[in-house]
């Protein structure tokens, strides 16, 4: 099985999408072998109350819950967060958060941000962090909405040993503490691969050496990045086919609170 | 721990389950290519347009050239066209003729991998001449190289094109638009400029570089259209869907070169995305720089 824990749909402000609408992502994910994916909401990145876009995003895969996965897109600077959480997890049935703070105007160590993580841990949602939304020699004129450096996460995770993190669209890990075990930071974060090197440098390969198979999870950026490039990291890592099954789809299942079938 | 299964080209690069099986078998464009450049057993040829080597003053540098020798391998890419470039610039003469004699010698330690542009800085223009002639009549180097030294509508660059167009080989061109300045590149061209240069020499053959890497790619390929000797590199690390796709509506698949500049599973992933026929997918992969090829070898 194959889940893929960094999809999105719907329109983002700077540039179409294809393969943005519910049926079009389920098709490329039948011509890729992916089987699920966790999907928020791309208009929320920009939209002012990021509840719409949630609430655009229910609408639209109410029919497909059995393959795309909710999350829920939190501003915690803006009025009304706790409501909007509590309406994403109650009745829209999220499973998890996708956080912008870039995007948002705060940073990650405000109070606001704070509370949003715990309250999100309360409810046993996953956090994933997008380092970046698009590259940034290619941001528009209107907005430059910078990368989120490595070192603003290594402040963030050990303050909040009990979230678990999921690092979307990142990159430069290694040499970093994120990416070593020797600096005993919580191992409350997975690092999903589609930025990754997998050969010459061989970012992915050496997370996999540092950390171990059960803090890396397969993510592919669709439909803002074809999915291709990441399935092929996958194929062409040096492991076995148990690791790959692990990051293709066992740890993703772990953070969702679910059983791979086949788990011993 | 458990090596990666073998891997073949042909589900490397394979467009989708329906072009399985049919994705390398392509047409040569010119016999004189296909003698020239034709794998064993004439299989075409998968070839990265836009790839480098490194300098020699690493004491490294043997151990990365095999690791992108070896990724090449893994990833069925046949041919590499590589370039040394100066590890700052402008280049000096000095820096360039160093990088393109360290080619020479990168060459012959991994035969019949390796394509060679001749990387010169147009602002040294009697010395830049003399390198580009000397490595391509002397050492088979493909093409020219050039970086960030010049806009390419500069007219100091005007003789490299000059020399590339009695020399028959193509010019590989670092370009980027991002509507926010470069830093550090205040001289990086685009592909309007690439496609105004194209304009004023119809004969010359223009390679703007990574489209996955030089910014607005939308820009880049509008800015393109109407320069039918402009052609473009897919390399780079950004594999935003749908470039490619829009890269083919728009200049069509005879001007799209496949390329990764180091950004190994991402320029090979995004040719894996690419859903066009067989027969397209062979001219991207390789057909077209064949073309570029055979140029030389036409009388």
């Amino acid at each position: 099985m194959t889940i893929d824990v960094n999809a999105y749909l719907g329109h983002f402000a700077f540039r179409q999408l294809r393969h943005n609408t519910p049926d079009a992502l389920l098709r490329l994910m039948d011509s890729k072998g992916i089987d699920r994916a966790m999907v928020s909401s791309a208009a929320a990145i920009t939209y002012r109350n990021t509840q719409s876009g949630n609430e655009e995003l229910f609408a639209a895969i109410r029919p497909h819950r059995d393959r795309l996965i909710p999350m829920a897109v939190i501003n915690p600077f803006y009025a009304g967060w706790r409501d909007d959480l509590q309406i994403c997890c109650e009745r829209f049935g999220m499973r998890g958060l996708r956080i912008y703070p870039k995007w948002h105007n705060y940073a990650l160590t405000d109070t606001c941000c704070a509370e949003l993580i715990v309250a999100a841990t309360e409810r046993k949602l996953p956090i994933s962090i997008p380092l970046r939304v698009e590259d940034y020699r290619q941001r528009s004129w209107l907005v430059d909405v910078p990368d989120i450096p490595v070192a603003e996460l290594v402040e963030l995770i050990p303050k909040h040993p009990a979230a678990r993190f999921i690092l979307l669209n990142g990159a430069g890990y290694s040499g970093s503490p994120l990416g070593t075990q020797a600096a005993k930071l919580p191992a409350n974060y997975w690092i999903e691969i589609s930025r990754l090197s997998a050969v010459m440098a061989n970012e992915f390969g050496q997370l996999l050496s540092q950390l171990g198979p059960g803090r890396l999870v397969f993510g592919t950026g669709m439909p803002f990045h074809y999915p291709d490039p990441a399935l092929l990291k996958v194929q062409v890592l040096d492991a076995s086919e148990e690791v790959k099954e692990q990051i293709r789809s066992r740890n993703a299942l772990a953070l969702l609170g679910e059983q791979a079938r086949d788990q011993k | 721990m458990e090596p990666a299964s073998p891997i073949t080209r042909r589900s490397l690069l394979q467009g989708s389950a329906a072009a399985a099986g049919a994705v390398l078998t392509g047409v040569y464009p010119s016999r004189a290519a296909a003698e020239a450049n034709s794998a064993p057993g004439n299989k075409p040829l998968v070839i990265d347009c836009h790839a480098h080597l490194h300098q020699q003053s690493l004491p490294d540098y043997q151990e990365r050239d095999h690791l992108l020798i070896e990724a090449a391998d893994k990833l069925g890419i046949d041919k590499l066209c590589c370039s040394i470039l100066t590890r700052s610039r402008p280049a000096s003469v000095e820096g360039f003729q160093e990088c393109n004699a360290w080619l020479v010698e990168a060459i012959k330690r991994f035969p019949d991998r390796i394509l060679g542009w001749c990387y010169v800085n147009p602002e040294h223009s009697k010395e830049a001449l003399e390198e580009i002639r000397r490595y391509v009549e002397q050492h088979g180097f493909i093409g020219v190289k050039l970086y960030n030294e010049r806009v390419c509508i500069d007219p100091v660059v005007f003789p490299v094109v000059e020399l590339a167009i009695e020399l028959r080989v193509p010019i590989l061109h670092h370009a980027g638009h991002s509507h926010r300045p470069y830093p550090n590149q205040p001289n990086i061209s685009d592909g309007g400029d690439l496609t105004e240069l194209g304009r004023r020499y119809p004969e010359a053959r223009l390679i703007c570089a990574h489209i996955g890497g030089g910014g607005d790619w939308e820009w880049s390929i509008k800015a393109m259209r109407h320069g039918a000797n402009v052609l473009l590199d897919t390399s780079g690390s950004v594999i935003d869907s749908p470039m490619l796709e829009l890269a083919v509506e728009t200049l069509g698949v005879d001007r799209i070169l496949f390329g990764c500049d180091m950004s190994m599973t991402a320029g090979v992933g995004k040719m894996r995305a690419l859903d066009i026929s067989p027969a397209d997918k062979q001219k991207v992969l390789g057909g077209n720089m064949l073309q570029l090829l055979a140029m030389r070898s036409r009388t």
